[in-house]
């Protein structure tokens, strides 16, 4: 409940405050998003299995974004930038399936 | 549980993913204790739940940041250098291909005006010579400013040779178009003769008083028809006893005509220039 509370509450000091990214960070955020994502349907899919471990989540989650944030930094130097982050995007997406599958599994039986 | 971990952990995730695979089997148990520690989690939050709440309260508006930066920029706003540098590339190749064009088009578009302009002035010239020639010819009446040299002969004693004479002394001053009489034109291959008592002129008997209309610059005509031994002298001398008036007109109207015939033998040498 309160991590939904927490996630409105993001979006409506983002709405309302509408702060602007930094520039040099602006590549990385959508990549730092999606790294997000996958971190916080893991640590749904640990709740539900009964492992969560809130220091994991934490260390799971910035690393997961720094991380992915990067390799696509990595990428940019070195001129491959669109085609990591493509590759990272399609790795964390391959994840947030699974980690859905498995929390849907845990809460309906399929 | 087998796994201690978070499924992010490095082997935690092939040995889960082999759980899943197994799932259907011991699916009873872990799915209602997924529902049942939702449900506990809904009525007694714990630490970790406020962690998650952080997390995810940074998530939410980083993507939120994201999205207005995503709808509020254009398309280019967030692209990557290496892919600025290929559109840019591209638009001034394109570009450059356009200004080809444009120079291409505005050479051949000067090309063909220019060639119009060429034709048109050639045409100019052509019909410009036309006229003059028309007007050398005695085939085109002529109006311009003149002298009106009227000769009376009360003793007819004029010769043709007297009037040729006129006609040659008008032709020195720069006569352009000369017409005796009103009736005949005198051009290149005007004859004068005599018929009898008479003079004829290209075939046509001419009576006195003869009148010369002349046009050219009337101040030069006259002053040559009137210089000491010229042809008012001779007319008005002892041997005609004839009568010269000379009018200087700003407008001398020519339109009898010479009827040209063709020519039976004569042939241009070469052939005629085209008007370029």
């Amino acid at each position: 409940m309160i991590p939904l509370l927490g996630l409105v509450a993001g979006i409506i000091v983002g709405l309302v405050l509408a702060p602007s990214v930094p520039q040099p960070l602006e590549p990385y955020l959508p990549i730092a998003i999606v790294a997000a994502m996958d971190a916080i349907f893991g640590g749904l899919r640990a709740y539900l299995e009964g492992n969560f471990s809130d220091r994991v989540f934490v260390v799971s989650f910035v690393s997961n974004v720094l991380i992915a944030a990067l390799i696509v930094f990595i990428g940019d130097q070195i001129g491959v930038g669109s085609q990591l982050s493509t590759a990272v995007v399609v790795v964390l997406g391959i994840r947030i399936f699974t980690n859905a599958a498995a929390i849907r599994r845990a809460l309906f039986h399929a | 549980m087998p796994e201690p971990d978070d499924p992010r952990a490095g082997p935690g995730a092939p040995r889960r993913a082999i759980v899943e695979e197994a799932e259907p089997v011991t699916t009873s148990t872990p799915a209602s204790d997924g529902r049942r520690r939702l449900l506990s989690s809904l009525v007694k939050p714990g630490k970790g739940q406020l962690i998650a709440a952080a997390m995810l309260f940074l998530v939410g508006m980083g993507a939120v940041m994201q999205i207005r930066a995503n709808t509020a920029d254009s398309a280019y706003a967030n692209a990557r250098r290496e892919d600025l540098i290929v559109l840019l590339d591209g638009l001034g190749e394109q570009s450059q291909r356009l200004e080809g064009e444009i120079s291409d088009m505005e050479q051949t578009k000067s090309d063909l005006a220019s060639g119009a302009d060429t034709q048109r002035v050639a045409r100019e010239e052509a019909q410009q010579r036309v006229d003059d020639l028309s007007i050398l010819a005695g085939t085109a009446p002529a109006i311009g400013p003149g002298i009106r040299m009227r000769i009376s002969d009360p003793g007819h004693k004029m010769t043709y040779d007297v009037l040729l004479d006129a006609v040659e002394e008008m032709r020195d001053a720069g006569a352009e178009v000369i017409e005796v009489n009103d009736s005949v034109r005198v051009v290149a291959s005007t004859w004068f003769g005599r018929n009898g008592e008479g003079l004829v002129v290209d075939g046509k008997a001419v009576e006195a008083p003869y009148v010369v209309e002349v046009i050219g610059d009337p101040h030069s005509l006259e002053e040559a028809a009137r210089f000491r031994g010229g042809i008012v002298s001779e007319i008005t001398g002892p041997r005609i006893g004839g009568q010269v008036q000379i009018e200087q007109l700003d407008r001398v109207v020519v339109d009898s005509l010479h009827a040209q015939t063709k020519n039976q033998y004569a042939q241009p040498a070469s052939p005629q220039p085209t008007p370029r």
